[in-house]
């Protein structure tokens, strides 16, 4: 259903095509291919694969890595028109910073400084600096769709009136990780990618970055609408699509309904046709069986962009923009002889024809799919939506060092301390061994707080979608096969440990275990990697009978957790997580709401904060209780912005510092939102942490703060 | 190496790199399917074989239909390692 019109105001674009949309613009109307040698890091093999580089400068500021660098370019593109700060910015990118950390593990480079950008959300961060936005931050990480998921999402933040212009994008560098990763599951094509062709032996790994700047008021020239999205997931493979292209076609479907169109409605399909054998098959089958056998137009440009991974599907959706704006369908370039076995006729060259609407496809590892539908649009705006009823929590359960939920609830209520690593065997207890038996420590925690969540469910209330937050996602996996690289001179990196190492292969996990074929998504932006997660759940939720699994979660790597987290070196080593079955709307009963979110700290952002909440008499009122999240790498800060908080607010209740009994983790906020749940159920702060006696809640709420360069407030109450 | 001996390090390397919870060198049949079958031997844990013959062997499957072929048995498996293997010669 469309509601309010959403427009491209702005668009950026970096890729082995060019810089900009112009460059862009004419390499795709040459059909020209911008695959070549790999220059960003050496190779020990005398044949190095083609990859899609793009050509850059040298880096004014040397810490600032590659993937960062490419999303400024596309950015400083997207608002070069109109440069005034944006509200809010979601991005989609799989590797962040990796390329530096690779260097610097490879030499065994001890300065935890020179880590700092190697956090995903840490690209989102350097644009907010840099464009001056203080509002909300999205960084998607759903493998190779991320940058048209992170497009579908900011769509929703416009839609939900909870931004007016939004930053939405992806971005990639090439790396070490992605290019001996994808190579070890043979499936890169050593002659460059040749999507759809007969003889396509798979993709081309390359990099880029594509931004779009989102408005809900039209832009003075042109007005090329996001017109929808849809999200889906295929639970059925860590890797492989689903072989009829199930997911891929849920997808599709969802899009055309989200953008009030049909099949027929659409001129011209940008397929993600990466040139693997399995993923060009699922995906012409499903687009057979979504638009029959004379399907408008199509092509994949990634044998001229090669995949870049994230940022192709925000690539993609620039070139979609450009299609209608032109009346370009692209070519796809490296097809000699089309499969037969597919059943399509892709174009062999550019074609000029009119175009009015584009579906743009991008599926990724873990089954995580995603489309987009560009194009103009009639102007039916509707109003705004109105109120939804609050996200009842249907089902919790938490995982730290002192055990499960209910040992996790003891400990704290007798204001012990939780911190540690729980034990692989008394984690993953109940856990089929089959499913388990190629996960380290992140997926083993995702599924064991899935599962414990999920528990006693009747069919119909499991969940539909997945909204998971990490801050640093799967560092066993990523270390593993890294140390593996330099081991052997970067001939046998472990395949299991690169298809482990991707953020979202623990939803993905999770998607499979219990079957959760909706949107299914994955966070990662520091210590505010779970209140993204929610922020994605509260967007995406919008069916009583579709419930959404929401999850945060970290694990302590004994030797990358220190170097990456600075609130890791001040405290014991620690993990775990939570989760929350959530469904919008439902029986009455405990809800959680994400009330405020920006980067920001300070005086003035805490005053915001408490202006979000309806004032300090307001705050008094609804909250019993304060669970305040102080990283003690921003301890100063949060400690700070926590008193002005307290202070402006009078506020006299229990204020709990629940780092300092779960220990300091980036998902930490995930086990206070459990342990919120519980105080509310119980109706009062229990004794160890309340310092003193019992402290009942007479009916209020309890209040998650989280502190620090992210500043948050989460209710979680009695309805 | 014998084709026996060969194939008895084989039994034991696969269970061991893909960590099957429930499966015994003994289990892996000769002749049964290899993948995709009741082991729970999937196209990821054919990779990493991959990666553990080229590695130990010598022997490169780079390749879906090869590695089809290859993969078809324990014994296929072996055939292959014992006739490409330059570190197994005779």
């Amino acid at each position: 259903m469309s509601e309010i019109p959403i427009y491209i105001a702005g668009m950026g674009v970096v890729s082995a095509l060019g810089c900009g949309v112009a460059e862009t613009l004419q390499a795709l109307r040459d059909g020209r291919c911008g695959l070549g040698p790999l220059g960003v890091f050496a190779t020990a093999a005398e044949a190095g694969l083609p990859v899609g580089q793009v050509a850059m400068g040298d880096d004014p500021d040397a810490a600032l890595p590659r993937t960062h660098r490419l999303a400024g370019l596309a950015a400083d593109q997207a608002l070069s028109a109109d440069p005034r700060p944006v509200d809010a910015i979601v991005l989609g990118t799989t590797t962040g910073g990796i390329l530096v950390t690779e260097a610097l593990l490879e030499k065994g480079a001890a300065d935890p400084d020179a880590y700092r950008y190697h956090g995903l959300g840490t690209v989102a961060e350097t644009l907010a600096r840099r464009w001056g936005c203080r509002g909300p931050l999205i960084t998607i990480s759903t493998a190779c769709s991320s940058g048209a998921a992170a497009i579908a999402l900011a769509l929703a933040l416009l839609r939900r009136g909870m931004a007016r212009r939004v930053l939405a994008g992806g971005a990639d560098s090439l790396c070490r990780l992605t290019y001996f990763g994808f190579k070890s599951l043979q499936l890169v094509d050593s002659r460059g990618a040749r999507p759809l062709d007969q003889s396509r032996r798979g993709m081309s790994v390359a990099e880029g970055a594509g931004m779009l700047l989102l408005t809900r008021e039209a832009p003075a020239a042109g007005a090329v609408r996001l017109l929808g999205a849809g999200l889906s997931c295929d639970a059925h493979h860590a890797t492989a699509p689903h072989p009829e292209g199930q997911g891929a076609l849920a997808a599709m479907q969802a899009a055309l309904a989200d953008a009030g169109l049909a099949a027929a409605d659409i001129d011209y399909i940008s397929l993600h046709g990466t040139g693997t054998l399995d993923n060009d098959l699922a995906e012409a089958r499903a687009v057979v069986s979504l638009f029959g056998e004379r399907p408008p137009p199509l092509s994949s440009i990634k044998g001229a962009t090669g995949h870049s991974l994230a940022a192709s599907g925000a690539i993609e959706a620039v070139a979609a923009a450009l299609a209608v704006t032109h009346g370009l369908a692209p070519a796809n370039t490296g097809l000699v002889q089309v499969d037969p076995q597919l059943g399509l006729n892709p174009l062999t060259a550019p074609l000029q024809t009119p175009v009015a609407a584009v579906l743009s496809n991008s599926f990724g590892f873990g089954g995580n799919n995603a489309a987009l539908v560009v194009g103009f649009g009639s102007a039916r705006a509707t109003g705004a939506p109105g109120p939804r009823p609050p996200l009842t929590i249907a089902g919790s359960a938490c995982v730290t060092g002192a055990g499960h939920t209910q040992a996790t609830w003891d400990a704290f209520s007798n204001g012990q301390d939780c911190m540690g690593c729980l034990a692989d065997a008394t984690l993953c207890q109940g856990l089929p061994p089959r499913t388990i038996r190629r996960l380290k420590r992140l997926p083993k925690l995702a599924l064991a707080l899935a599962d414990q969540a999920c528990q006693a469910l009747p069919a119909q209330g499991m969940p539909a979608a997945v909204s998971l937050g990490t801050a640093w996602g799967a560092l066993s996996e990523t270390h593993d096969f890294l140390q593996r690289l330099f081991e052997t001179r970067q001939q046998f990196p472990s395949p299991t440990d690169f298809v482990g190492s991707v953020h979202n292969a623990p939803a993905g996990q999770i998607a499979m275990h219990l079957g959760a074929r909706g949107a299914n998504l994955t966070t990662s932006g520091g210590d505010a990697s779970f209140e993204q997660a929610l922020l994605a759940a509260d967007l995406l939720a919008a069916d009583p009978d579709r419930p959404i699994l929401l999850l945060g979660v970290d694990e302590a790597h004994p030797l990358l957790s220190p170097l990456l987290d600075g609130s890791v070196r001040l405290s014991p080593l620690a993990d775990g997580g939570g989760a929350l079955l959530l469904r919008r709307g439902g029986p009455s009963g405990p809800n959680i709401s994400l009330m405020a979110y920006g980067f920001d700290s300070g005086p003035r952002a805490v005053h915001h904060l408490i202006e979000r909440l309806g004032g300090s008499q307001a705050v008094r009122r609804a909250y019993g209780a304060i669970l305040a999240g102080i990283p003690a790498a921003h301890g100063e800060t949060a400690c700070r912005d926590l008193a002005t908080f307290t202070a402006a607010c009078g506020f006299d209740g229990p204020v709990i510092d629940y780092r300092r009994y779960i220990g300091q983790f980036g998902a930490a906020p995930a086990v206070a939102a459990v342990l919120a749940l519980r105080m509310v159920q119980v109706g009062s702060v229990p004794a160890g942490p309340a310092g003193g006696g019992q402290c009942p809640l007479n009916g209020k709420g309890v209040l998650l703060l989280g502190l620090g360069p992210h500043l948050s407030a989460v209710r979680i109450a009695q309805s | 190496m014998d084709m026996e001996q060969l194939i008895e390090t084989l039994r034991v390397k696969i269970v061991e790199i893909l960590n099957l919870p429930d499966v015994t060198p003994a289990d892996i049949p000769l002749d049964g399917q290899l993948v995709g079958g009741e082991l729970g031997i999937d196209s990821i844990d054919v990779l990493e074989m991959v990666i553990m013959i080229e590695k130990d062997y010598g022997v490169v499957i780079d390749n879906k239909e090869l590695g089809a072929k290859v993969f078809a048995s324990l014994r296929t498996l072996a055939a292959y390692i014992q006739e490409k293997s330059p570190r197994l010669a005779n």
